[in-house]
């Protein structure tokens, strides 16, 4: 059970072992780079805090306690660590330039040929997903990356952002429809026919 | 203007509800347009997000993460690499012994400077921060805090 083997890797990471420690990374690695980037927009930048994220699982191998889940105890370096860069102003989120309604027309243009009914895809979804991760708070940032993309359960969010459940219930709440608005929004720039009706 | 229902919409869609709390929702849908269209808007977003691009890490990342785990990690283990035997002045505690440490990981070679004993007793500072472990960066912030004292 993948649990299990999580609580006895890290067990082996804790008495040094770097193998153990690499088996770790290789199995988190693409969800803390996906959740390091939906955090602040950019890849590079993703993977510098991915980066320091693993560096601190590392060191905080002996603190683990196999009661927590090691995809949580994970998550809760992870939204520590990510929402004290912001805190500093190390890191801002960039992508945030509302694209104005000129460029959605053209850009329409292009998309509408391929059917009215579409809904956003690809890079256009893409952006309206980051634009409004910019413009939530960060703890709504780091709930609903959580819950939307890594699956993970409410208590096991509210544990990685030491809040309580009813506090994560309405974050995810908050950042999912500013995130279905946003893309209803631009959707309805691609479809002007479909937005009148 | 909405109804105190909406507000545990997204985790009914979730599964997050408790059983009595899921059957109030349940109940309340057919009647109520507005939580009905807002619930299908979160489930077909919910939907749309797995259309979203893959992003796939550098294979740089690593060989990088690798290569630091043998870093001087801890405080007292930066101190113990640094200073061998570890010379500390014992009244002014963990304060002192973080900045120089945090200090000497900045510049190893150089001996405590005037600069240096202010961010030794301006310790208090980075204690205030909720930060897991102390990094250069945080250093020079204190080290950079006589400018903004300078300030009005
Ligand atoms: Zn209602």
């Amino acid at each position: 059970m993948e649990v299990d083997e999580d609580a006895e890797l890290m067990l082996r990471v804790a008495a040094g072992d770097k193998s153990a420690f690499a088996a770790l990374f290789d199995r988190y690695q693409a969800s803390i780079c996906r959740f390091a980037y939906r955090f602040v927009g950019d890849q590079a930048r993703a993977e510098e805090l991915a980066q320091e994220i693993f560096v601190k699982l590392y060191r905080s191998a002996k603190s683990y306690r196999p009661s927590a889940k090691l995809k949580t105890f994970l998550f809760r370096v992870a939204s520590n660590h990510c929402l004290n860069e912001v805190r500093r102003g190390e890191y801002r989120m960039p992508h945030v330039e509302p694209h104005t309604e000129e460029q959605e027309g053209a850009d329409g243009q292009a998309q509408h040929a391929s059917g009215p009914d579409q809904a956003l895809e690809g890079k256009e979804l893409e952006r309206a997903v980051g634009e409004a991760l910019s413009k939530m708070s960060e703890r709504e940032r780091a709930a609903f990356t959580m819950c939307r993309f890594e699956g993970m359960a409410y208590r096991d969010i509210a544990f990685a952002l030491s809040a309580s459940e009813a506090a994560v219930k309405s974050l995810i709440h908050r950042a999912t429809l500013a995130v279905a608005r946003r893309i209803e929004e631009l959707q309805a720039g691609l479809c002007p026919a479909r937005s009148q009706a | 203007m909405s109804c105190e229902i909406e507000q545990d919409l997204t985790a009914f869609l979730d599964g997050e509800l408790p059983e009595l709390r899921a059957k109030q929702v349940e109940a309340h849908l057919p009647g109520c347009p507005s939580c009905a269209g807002t619930l299908s808007l979160i489930r077909r977003t919910v939907l749309q997000l797995a259309a979203l691009p893959e992003l796939s890490p550098s294979l740089a990342l690593r060989r990088k993460v690798m290569a630091r785990l043998d870093e001087p990690s801890g405080l007292t283990e930066r101190l113990r690499a640094l200073f061998r035997p570890a010379v500390l002045m014992p009244a002014l505690g963990m304060a002192a012994a973080a900045s120089v440490a945090v200090v000497l990981s900045v510049g190893p070679e150089s001996r405590l400077d005037p600069e240096q004993m202010y961010v030794a007793m301006n310790m208090e500072m980075l204690e205030d921060f909720e930060v897991v472990g102390l990094e250069p960066e945080d250093v020079e912030v204190v080290t950079h805090l006589h400018e903004l004292e300078a300030l009005p």
